[in-house]
């Protein structure tokens, strides 16, 4: 039977941020979809709404015609809603059959043998009476969609399932899906990877900063449309004036790995680049590709190898950002509220977070509130911020006037090196401006940037050397001039140039 | 944080005449009424469980909340009880406004006074100045020692302090009644679970002659003191604050986050440690089994009615004091179960954590939809 799900003018709101914008969709059983787009995008709010987690503000949602009343995932469950999320949702210290039957009424020995017909059907493998902490990531999740197939779903959602699965594992997951899809059970597969979009489905629907900016056949697209989609594209290429760089080396890293303990971590493997003064650096990517892991290794707080990481002529790579920031180093994280500063203390209490030996905020274990809040004045005053109130809870001020204090912060102290992170994302175009005007500005004065950004046009308007971050690997360094966006989406999406 | 809003939202029936709207911002005000407003609902609540087991709620009230400190003995009782407790939820606060969930501060005052009652055995036939000082000392560190049991598994070994440190509790009870039952006991005490009584010189001077009322009051409005002054005029204070916020900007901020996480056990340790020496050398003047009421506990209760501020908390250890003396009253004059005094306690918290709903959204009258 064909299955139709409809999703109809689906709005939902969150404070500060549109999650999903009047967003309309219509999906047929027999296909496989991509829901595709960059952390944030509005992807998950989504199919968190699909599946009854989340209730929209506005909008219906429509399953053959009917309009399903979605209040809690038992209500999804109930109209043939299967939803896998990325993050596993089973008991470790249970067995897999006990897993598998928690949140069914059927009787336990009709169900061993519906779940040994279901196993059998799709060619899984696994010893129902071991507990599930003993699976591999990849038969946690066929435990997950084995939960789904119990309850014949009619329609499947998969969230970026393969972020745990191995290279082997993705391929009989991709396998199964296939066989599903034929089977006429409809597939929405979320995912920020091109590749698997381009290998398994067949049309794409693409998101950005909360709404749908494309609905595509895959035939049409390949992997450079589908990143220039995803990032979004701008045409006007206002490149800054080609400064005069020094051929003087400000930063080097040399053989930079970091393995990481949790699986939805990125691994970095053996970065290697140089940063001349004066000079900026343009890391792109697609999100999700390392760039939170690379930040967090260039800023200290992952630690490194000691010899890893030559600044200025000193090894700093197993300082803490701290004692980093005593060698003329400034960090600007991507996460502005819950990172770079805390919404709920004010302004001069943000302030003191970047604490300079030589800016005496704390003297002796004590706070030096006098001298912090001079300091602050003049941060506001220099950098713009707007508002003369630094007893102001920082929640107050717009994203752009919080980066703006956060920018401020970190420069004040004219630092060598600025190490910044999607210093613009979510601000309006007034703010963009001014924060481009000021990186423009630091490189003018001979103080080198390494921007990490997921926005194509600001790397190419900013960087003086692009690189592309993918799966934790660096591509090549290409001086901006020789780079265009089409060579960048390429990179972006895992492709190769020469 | 994510609250089940959705069956609230329509309070009475399809009309919607009340919604419940989120704050743009926690409020200040509500963040120091909520606690007024959960003893009040502690106040119904209670006057309503009385009236159910059949007696008259504002009677019941009245020799729970009134009567036990009708009388200079009652208000001697009252401080002698919030002594304890509020010196507890200082060094507790410590710990919380960080992000360190240590509520084993009923063993640290355990061991505190097992390493405290050993010193003062020590000296059970000596008079001396010097005494004193070295008993409370010792105190102090047995209760820092036990903290920094918790403190060095978390930060070295990952594990959980909520479980290492409620689990170490029933150690050192068990500890202390080995003692008492075994090697310290008194060789004089015909085998009853106690040590010798202390000499008067590991004891606590009483401030008024024929109340129990005794000088470790002292050491808890000093707790108050200092630890206001570390709270808001300190780095480390800032560090704390930083830390309670957000774990990522500390880490960000360079802050080295496991001499914090053993620093604030470690004080955190002391005044629990503390707290026991006071009930020991103070109204006790041996060591038994029962060296404290649960004061490690409720002392959770009052630090966080206090907002986890110390001057809240030296309200909050007063009004929880109230509970303790309250229950044996009631126990008296009523027959009524002591342990209603930990109801009481129960309570507070519970209304406590439910009108923090308040802090993150209001009610908000819409009228009806006619």
């Amino acid at each position: 039977m064909n299955t139709n799900l409809k999703i109809s003018n689906v709005t939902k709101i969150y404070p500060g941020c549109i999650a999903n914008d009047n967003v309309s969709l219509e999906f047929n059983s027999g296909k496989i979809y991509a829901l595709l787009g960059e952390n944030g995008a509005g992807k998950s709010t989504l199919v968190k709404i699909l599946s009854g987690v989340i209730i929209p503000d506005e909008g219906k949602i429509y399953l053959n015609e009917n309009n399903l009343q979605l209040n809690s995932p038992l209500d999804a469950k109930k109209n043939d809603i299967g939803m896998v999320f990325q993050h596993f949702n089973l008991f470790e210290t249970l067995s897999v059959f006990e897993n598998l039957i928690i949140d069914s009424d059927e009787q336990r020995e009709s169900l061993r043998e519906k779940i040994d017909s279901i196993m059998k059907k799709y060619n899984f493998s696994i010893d129902l009476d071991i507990p599930v902490l003993n699976l591999s990531a990849g038969q946690k999740q066929k435990v997950e969609i084995i939960r789904c197939l119990i309850r014949s779903p009619k329609v499947l959602i998969m969230d970026e399932p393969t972020s745990v699965l191995t290279e082997q594992e993705t391929s009989e997951l991709f396998l199964s899906l296939k066989k599903f899809s034929e089977e006429g059970i409809l597939i929405i597969y979320i995912t920020h990877k091109l590749k698997e979009v381009m290998q398994l489905c067949d049309e794409v629907a693409v998101m950005r900063r909360g709404k749908l900016v494309s609905v595509s056949q895959i035939k049409n697209e390949n992997l450079e449309s589908l990143a220039n989609k995803m990032v979004g594209q701008n045409l006007k290429t206002i490149k800054k004036k080609k400064a005069n760089i020094s051929s003087d080396q400000l930063i080097k890293i040399t053989n930079l790995n970091f393995i990481s303990e949790d699986p939805f971590e990125t691994n970095l493997n053996d970065i290697n680049f140089s940063v001349n003064r004066g000079e900026c650096l343009g890391i792109a990517g697609i999100s999700g590709n390392g760039q939170s892991e690379l930040f967090q290794v260039l800023s200290g707080e992952i630690l490194s190898d000691k010899n890893s990481i030559e600044f200025n002529k000193n090894y700093i790579g197993d300082l803490n950002p701290q004692e980093r920031r005593e060698y003329m180093v400034a960090f600007s994280p991507e996460d502005r509220l819950e990172q770079a500063a805390i919404p709920q203390m004010k302004i001069f209490e943000n302030v003191a977070l970047n604490n300079f030996k030589s800016s005496n905020f704390f003297n002796n274990g004590l706070i030096n509130e006098k001298k912090i809040r001079e300091h602050s004045k003049k941060i506001i005053s220099d950098f713009n911020v707007n508002t003369d109130n630094i007893d102001l809870k920082s929640q107050f001020l717009s994203g752009g006037n919080l980066q703006k204090l956060i920018m401020g912060r970190e420069l004040i102290t004219s630092p060598d090196l600025l190490i910044c992170f999607n210093p613009t994302w979510g601000l309006d175009v007034g703010a963009i401006n001014y924060i481009h005007e000021t990186l423009i500005k630091i490189n003018e004065k001979n103080k080198s940037i390494i921007l990490i950004s997921t926005d194509t046009d600001e790397l190419l308007k900013l960087s003086d050397k692009i690189s592309v971050i993918n799966k934790g690997k660096l591509s090549k360094i290409m001086s901006a001039d020789e780079v265009t966006s089409e060579k960048l989406g390429v990179l972006m999406g895992g492709g190769e140039i020469d | 944080m994510r609250l089940p809003l959705r069956n609230l939202e329509c309070l009475w029936g399809e009309e919607k005449l009340i919604k419940i709207v989120k704050r743009d911002q926690p409020s200040r005000a509500i963040f120091f009424l909520t606690p007024i407003l959960a003893i009040f609902l502690t106040l119904v609540a209670g006057g309503l469980i009385f009236y159910i087991l059949g007696f008259k709620p504002f009677e019941a009230l009245k020799f729970f909340f009134i009567v036990p400190i009708a009388d200079n003995y009652g208000l001697s009782e009252l401080l002698l009880k919030a002594t304890p407790l509020c010196l507890i939820a200082i060094g507790l606060s410590f710990c919380f406004k960080s992000n360190n969930w240590n509520i084993g501060a009923e063993g640290q005052l355990t061991f505190g006074a097992i390493v405290s009652g050993g010193v003062a055995l020590l000296f059970y036939d000596q008079e001396g100045f010097y005494i004193l000082p070295i008993v409370i000392l010792a105190g102090a560190i047995g209760g820092m020692l036990y903290a920094s049991i918790p403190a060095i598994l978390k930060t070295y070994f990952n594990t959980n302090e909520i479980l290492v440190s409620l689990m170490l509790v029933y150690v050192s009870k068990l500890i202390l009644d080995y003692l008492v039952v075994g090697p310290w006991s008194n060789p004089e005490g015909f085998n009853f679970p106690e040590t010798r009584q202390f000499s008067d010189s590991a004891r606590l001077p009483l401030l008024f002659e024929g109340l129990r009322i005794h000088a470790g009051i002292y050491l808890a409005l000093a707790a108050v003191v200092i630890s206001w002054f570390i709270f808001y005029k300190t780095f480390l204070g800032f560090q704390m604050k930083v830390s309670g916020f957000s774990l990522k900007t500390a880490k960000y901020a360079g802050y080295k986050g496991k001499k914090m996480i053993i620093l604030v056990f470690l004080i955190s340790g002391a005044c629990a440690g503390l707290a026991g020496v006071g009930e020991i050398t103070g109204p006790i003047g041996q060591l038994h089994r029962e060296v404290s009421p649960d004061y490690g506990f409720t002392a959770i209760i009052v630090a966080f009615l206090g907002r986890l501020h110390p001057v809240g908390i030296i309200f909050a250890s007063l009004v929880v004091a109230i509970t303790y003396l309250g229950a044996e009253t009631a126990q008296i004059f009523m027959q009524i179960p002591k342990y209603t005094g930990q109801v009481f306690q129960g309570m507070i918290l519970f209304f406590l954590l439910a009108s923090d709903y308040l802090l993150f959204f209001k009610f908000k009258f819409i009228g009806s939809k006619k």
